[in-house]
């Protein structure tokens, strides 16, 4: 505790410098604040409703899957009554908060919206018709309505089509967009779809977790010219109209806006419905709270405590709290996620119990997992806007060196979208509940490196806001950290758990992991 | 990205003992000029991939300077230099350019197995970046090894900032070379451009003009390639946009190109598909 106490007062001096009385007062504050009101959440009712007045804690745990995840909110606890990413601001009932659980690592799991539904009959705002149903369309007290949200925990993106931001121009796009299969009705609805008075296209995505922002938000460090071009085609990176520098594009999968403040404006307006503009001083509310939010694993109910003395030093929240953002890490220093070498070798004592047996055990295949992940090369070989970025096809690497390489959050460090397969036929996941795009490009166009002028997709992803077709299909990477609180994974909610995610990979790269090195893997990624 | 990086660094030290070789060996031997698939050679679990390319039974190695994009399975590669002497990837080094071709094909999908006979390589922050950037790494590899909390610091120093560029100034020219039919600058030149861009703001300078071409090349076989007609265009545009984002006045930028597609020569055709930058003071 004193190792903890001393870590964030050397924190505080670094953030509030302007007078050491004030700082002093200010952090001595937020340490006393940590101190009462850490805590283990109460694990009956995790769910945190919009508009419900409770106190932000500085540092609270929440059973997951494997054990606990740890939030830590480094401004101290608060009382959330009145602070707009906790209150309904819109007209349905929602606030920020509804996606963006503390007790799913600030996401949003399926079990936790499953629970949300048997608890309220399906009346949750949650579950709004806007986009917690397949439809606004379909009627919304059937649970099949809400069945994409339900069973992969996806909330539905509609956007328009040709592809327009807000108060601009449509683009010209470089491909048509046909519905091949609708499963969900609202693509070919006359009120919601693409041959609506509004054409609009309805894709379905999971929402991504609103914590460790700071490593999101800033420009890559030691990969010139990353910090003002794109990696893929040395094409410029947009300007943060906040600040007039470069922006980093990392926030959203389809890197439609670019700030917390952007982002914030937009989902009041769409998942929140609301009628009116957030203030300056709402947006910058949100802001603040959503930059001061970390989350990681904290405890697995195997290999108990994940952090203190003898812990690999890149777990827990606090790691993430302290670290330095925006940096490579895939070397062998950094490893992504710093060293597991102190759970190489377990030492368990001869007279040990069964659990401690288990816990060496478990430790053990985490830090085989790591060495897997950073050292296990295979081919990558025909991912769209990665390959042919001039890496070459096929490109050998492992997980960490290849796309997941920042330091401490594990996605791609230069700003850049890629085509996994995750969308794209023929490498997704089969996918019947999904819509099927047919994309057919403009001669003219730069046509994708590997499916050509003619793709069958899930999701056009980035190509519906840049109409490009080298885009369609691709994603921005994002941050590996709290996976056991929010299953399932990859942006259309494919992989129901971390063992679907690693057979992906498998399956899409040939790469041929064992069981056991598949199980490492699993428990690798489940303690990060 | 860092993937890039450290690939960039062994093309690097590849692309200098060509340079090398290039020198030694007066006059070059051959010009080679060809489209083939590309070859892809797997050297060992902890190296990375290698490509060659095969024309009337003799394999050339394909390598490009840093980022300037590596050949890929799926498309085929123009094949453009002079032969050196020695060996890369078990075959003939040339120092020239491969260049990935837009369009799909299916047949090139060839990936050759381990066999242990040629020697890979695999870069590494050890051996990047400046010398301060490697001592600091060095140290820091030292002292993780004995506490691992250190492993969650950055391994890679920041380079110091540039020194603001001192008169007296004169006039510079930058050339940026590109691969076939694209206009996408590699990223040591991306780098070069944004240090002359800082150039000519410290130099207040007068006029930043910027040229593009397009160009045609000319096959051993006798068949021409010629670039599409709005390339000079669009990477005189790509490039003049880059440098007003980074602060250069658009009454200073003059921009244009040259309609007209640089004839083929079969030899160095690869350096006329280029931009060229200058800055007057």
């Amino acid at each position: 505790m004193t190792t903890f106490v001393w870590i964030n007062l050397a924190h505080c001096r670094m953030k509030h410098s302007r007078s050491l009385v004030w700082s002093l007062a200010a952090c001595t504050s937020i340490v006393i604040a940590r101190l009462v009101f850490s805590a283990t959440a109460d694990a009956s009712d995790p769910w945190w409703k919009a508009g419900e007045p409770r106190i932000m804690p500085a540092r609270a745990d929440y059973l997951d899957a494997s054990g606990r995840v740890t939030v830590v909110h480094e401004r101290g606890s608060f009382q959330t009554k009145g602070h707009p990413f906790f209150s309904p601001i819109g007209s349905n009932g929602r606030a920020c908060i509804t996606c963006h659980q503390p007790s799913d690592a600030m996401g949003l799991s399926v079990d936790t919206i499953r629970r949300r539904w048997e608890a309220t009959s399906g009346k949750d705002p949650l579950f709004a018709p806007i986009d917690g149903s397949n439809c606004p369309s379909l009627p919304q007290a059937d649970r099949a309505s809400h069945s994409l949200l339900l069973d992969r925990g996806l909330i539905r993106v509609y956007l328009p089509w040709p592809p327009r931001r807000a108060g601009a121009a449509a683009l010209q796009p470089e491909f048509t967009i046909e519905v091949i299969n609708d499963p969900t009705g609202c693509n070919n609805d006359p009120v919601y779809g693409l041959h609506s008075a509004v054409p609009t296209i309805s894709v379905f995505r999971r929402p991504r977790p609103v914590a460790n922002l700071k490593y999101l938000l800033e420009l890559p460090h030691g990969v010139p010219p990353a910090d003002f071009l794109f990696y893929n085609d040395k094409t410029l990176l947009p300007i943060n109209p906040e600040t007039g520098g470069f922006a980093t594009l990392q926030l959203m999968s389809d890197g439609r806006d670019l700030t917390p403040k952007l982002q914030a404006r937009d989902a009041a307006a769409t998942h929140l419905e609301a009628r009116q503009a957030l203030s300056s001083e709402q947006l910058q509310q949100i802001e603040d709270f959503e930059k001061s939010i970390y989350a990681a694993q904290g405890f697995d109910n195997t290999g108990l405590a994940l952090t203190g003395e003898g812990a690999p030093p890149g777990l827990g929240p606090e790691a993430l709290e302290n670290g330095a953002p925006a940096r490579l890490g895939n070397n062998p220093i950094n490893r992504i996620f710093g060293s597991f070498a102190m759970w190489q070798k377990a030492a368990v004592a001869e007279d040990a119990t069964a659990q401690q047996h288990q816990q060496g055990l478990f430790r053990e295949s985490v830090a085989r997992g790591a060495d897997i992940f950073y050292l296990r090369r295979f081919l990558i070989s025909d991912v769209g806007k990665y390959n042919d970025k001039g890496l070459g096809n096929p490109f050998k690497r492992s997980c960490g060196s290849g796309c997941h390489n920042t330091l401490l959050m594990g996605m791609d460090l230069a700003p850049g979208y890629m085509d996994l397969g995750l969308n794209n036929l023929p490498w997704a996941t089969p996918r019947p509940d999904l819509p099927l795009f047919k994309v057919v490009c403009d001669p003219s166009a730069p046509a994708q490196s590997y499916l050509g002028r003619v793709i069958y997709t899930h999701d056009p992803g980035r190509a519906l806001i840049t109409g490009k077709c080298i885009d369609v299909g691709a994603s921005m990477t994002q941050q590996s950290r709290g996976l056991a609180a929010r299953a399932p994974y990859f942006m259309n909610g494919s992989a129901a758990n971390l063992r679907e995610l690693v057979d992906f990979y498998d399956r899409r790269f040939n790469i041929g992991y064992n069981e056991s090195e598949k199980q490492d893997l699993v428990n690798f990624l489940s303690v990060l | 990205m860092r993937r890039t990086f450290e690939f960039s660094r062994v093309a690097a030290g590849i692309w200098a003992l060509t340079a090398f070789a290039s020198q030694a060996a007066e006059p070059p031997v051959a010009a080679v000029a060809f489209i083939a698939c590309p070859i892809a050679r797997d050297t060992g679990p902890d190296t990375d991939l290698c490509f060659i390319a095969e024309k009337d039974g003799t394999r050339y190695a394909l390598v490009n300077p840093p980022d300037w994009g590596v050949p890929q399975l799926k498309h085929r590669v123009l094949v453009e230099g002079r032969v050196l002497a020695g060996s890369f990837c078990g075959a003939i080094m040339i120092e020239g350019r491969a260049s990935v071709l837009p369009e799909i094909d299916e047949s090139c999908n060839v990936v050759l197995p381990f066999d242990g006979t040629v020697k890979g390589s695999a870069g590494g922050v050890f051996n990047s970046g400046s010398p301060q950037q490697r001592a600091y790494a060095q140290d820091l590899a030292r002292r993780a090894s004995l506490d691992p909390s250190l492993s969650v610091q950055p391994a890679i120093l920041d380079p110091p900032p540039l020194q603001p560029p001192q008169p007296p100034f004169e006039a510079r020219t930058l050339t940026i070379t590109y691969p076939f039919n694209s206009d996408r600058g590699p990223g040591p030149d991306m780098i070069k451009l944004k240090e002359l861009a800082a150039y000519a703001s410290a130099a207040h300078a007068k006029r930043l003009e910027v040229v593009g071409y397009r160009a045609t090349s000319r096959l051993a076989n006798g068949d021409e390639l010629v670039e599409t007609p709005s390339m000079a265009e669009a990477r005189a545009r790509k490039i003049a946009g880059i440098v007003h984002a980074l602060g250069i006045s658009d009454d200073a930028i003059r921009t244009r190109w040259e309609s007209d597609a640089v004839a083929g020569k079969g030899d160095l055709d690869w350096q006329n598909r280029k931009v060229e930058v200058t800055v007057t003071p």
